[in-house]
């Protein structure tokens, strides 16, 4: 199953919903176990993002001549 | 007051008057006109400073004058730099100068700044209001300085500390000199094509004041102005607030203190995560907990019940077969057989009925188990569910063709009913 990313702002802010609706006793089962499903998919992003070592430094570059962009990693 | 018995030196009145004079003498700016300018050949310059009212004899040693960036010129305004101090020779008071700037120059020069402030101010530009917050996670941000400098350096240090796995896109551009603000236009509007750019950065290291002519430049100031995400400036100078700085939406003293405001920690975010899962995992845990005693609380109460009528069923039949003895007895000839005939009878009929109702309570509680949430996250069950989510419980929803999806403990896959 393909999951489109999302932002760590988004999952953050989702997971405390979730955590909120999950300590609401009258919620269904149902709704619960995807809540479930969601928090834990959630969480993992969160975690992968964090995890995340590696620091990209680009350099944008313009074409004098057509003006277009083009990026080349920038020798730190 | 000291006797004649006393009486010092010279050489003790001038020391003292020199450790006077010098001691704790701060060093201050001082403004006055040039007069009588003197270079020797050993590279030390001397002159007068005045003013209308007072004269000051000046020296300026050989390493500082080679500093100086215009030669002073006689009647002159400037502004001076030194502290007071006492040629002993002849105990004489001289300034000794280290710096000097033309008072003439700076003053025009900050008129044009001011100028270009009230533009700015006249057009809405330096608004409090259109202050413009930072984002929370930054994942790309546009970094506009020199590849040379020192400030690169110091954001992609602060940068892989605090944040790794951002992305910084570097656009270069001379950051002092007369080519600088046509360069620094130029790279905040590259800025404003790039595509999911969360904040800019532009700035440089530390330098002398002089140096920070393009950060008070109006076209610059209004690129930044109209530079679609937040920009953060980060000029280097601890103390000159540029009109850069107030254009941009957040000022920043330095380069590292400009990826500090740009970035989280990831520690304090690891820590809410931390807290979010912890949360998350005990609010499942309650809330399973609950329906699990609910669901045994009512399996009980179900299996109470059966069990009261089991019991009821069979006080009944030991009562009917109490009075059915003697009846048969009194009205049969052979009461025992009939009875006997009657209870064979009837014994297999009431198993099978007690067995019946013993394998629907069992049926319940099976239901009632597998329905328990523990079960179908821990052990393995799966849930089928339509493509809209709904939970799929019945044949009826599973023709042959259908799609449906299957969750199981660690996922999801897609499948299809081959048989109906």
């Amino acid at each position: 199953m393909t999951e489109k990313p999302t932002s760590l702002d988004q999952d953050l802010r989702r997971l405390e919903e979730i955590v909120r609706t999950l300590e609401d006793d009258e919620l269904v089962l149902e709704s619960a176990l995807q809540l479930f499903e969601e928090g834990v998919g959630r969480l993992k992003a969160a975690q992968k993002r964090l995890e995340e070592a590696e620091t990209r430094v680009m350099q944008v570059l313009k074409d004098a001549e057509t003006g277009g962009l083009r990026t080349e990693p920038l020798d730190g | 007051m000291s006797g004649t018995e006393e009486a010092w030196t010279v050489a003790r009145l001038a020391r003292t008057i020199k450790h006077r004079v010098e001691d704790d003498f701060p060093a201050v700016w001082v403004r006055g006109e040039v007069v009588g300018v003197k270079r020797y050949p050993s590279g030390h310059l001397y002159f007068g400073l005045r003013d209308a009212e007072a004269k000051v004899d000046c020296t300026m040693w050989k390493f500082a004058a080679a500093r100086l960036r215009e030669p002073l010129v006689e009647g002159t305004e400037v502004f001076v730099l030194g502290t007071a101090s006492v040629w002993e020779e002849r105990t004489a008071l001289r300034f000794n100068a280290t710096q000097v700037l033309p008072a003439i120059g700076v003053g025009a020069q900050a008129q044009a700044i001011e100028q270009v402030k009230q533009r700015l101010l006249a057009d809405g530009l330096l608004d409090p209001g259109r202050k413009r917050t930072l984002p929370p996670y930054p994942s790309r941000i546009a970094i506009v300085t020199s590849v040379a400098g020192a400030a690169v350096r110091d954001i992609i240090t602060v940068a892989t500390r605090r944040w790794p796995g951002i992305e910084l896109l570097v656009i270069n551009s001379a950051v002092q000199g007369d080519a600088a603000p046509g360069e620094l236009v130029a790279a905040l509007e590259i800025v404003a094509r790039l595509e999911r750019i969360d904040v800019c950065i532009i700035g440089r290291g530390g330098g002398a004041k002089e140096d920070l002519a393009a950060f008070n430049n109006e076209a610059v100031c209004r690129a930044i102005a109209a530079t679609p995400v937040p920009v953060i400036s980060a000029v280097g100078h601890e103390v000159d607030v540029t009109l850069a700085d107030l254009v941009a939406d957040v000022r920043a003293a330095t380069p590292s203190q400009a990826a500090e405001f740009a970035l989280p920690d990831r520690r304090d975010i690891a820590a809410r995560v931390a807290v979010l899962r912890a949360g998350f995992v005990s609010a499942t845990l309650d809330l399973l907990s609950t329906r699990q005693q609910r669901l045994t609380r009512t399996r009980d109460r179900m299996g109470a019940a059966l069990l009261d009528r089991l019991r009821g069923a069979e006080r009944r039949l030991l009562t009917a077969r109490g009075r059915l003895a003697p009846a048969l007895a009194r009205h049969v000839k052979r009461p025992a057989t009939r009875l006997g005939h009657l209870e064979t009878r009837l014994r297999p009929a009431m198993r099978h009925r007690l067995d019946r109702w013993e394998a629907a309570l069992r049926q319940h509680a099976a239901q009632l188990h597998a329905l328990s949430p523990l079960n179908v996250l821990g052990r393995g069950y799966a849930v089928a569910r339509a493509r809209d989510g709904r939970v799929l419980r019945h044949v009826a929803d599973l023709g042959e063709g259908t799609q449906f999806t299957l969750s199981v403990a660690d996922g999801t896959v897609v499948a299809r009913v081959e048989e109906g």
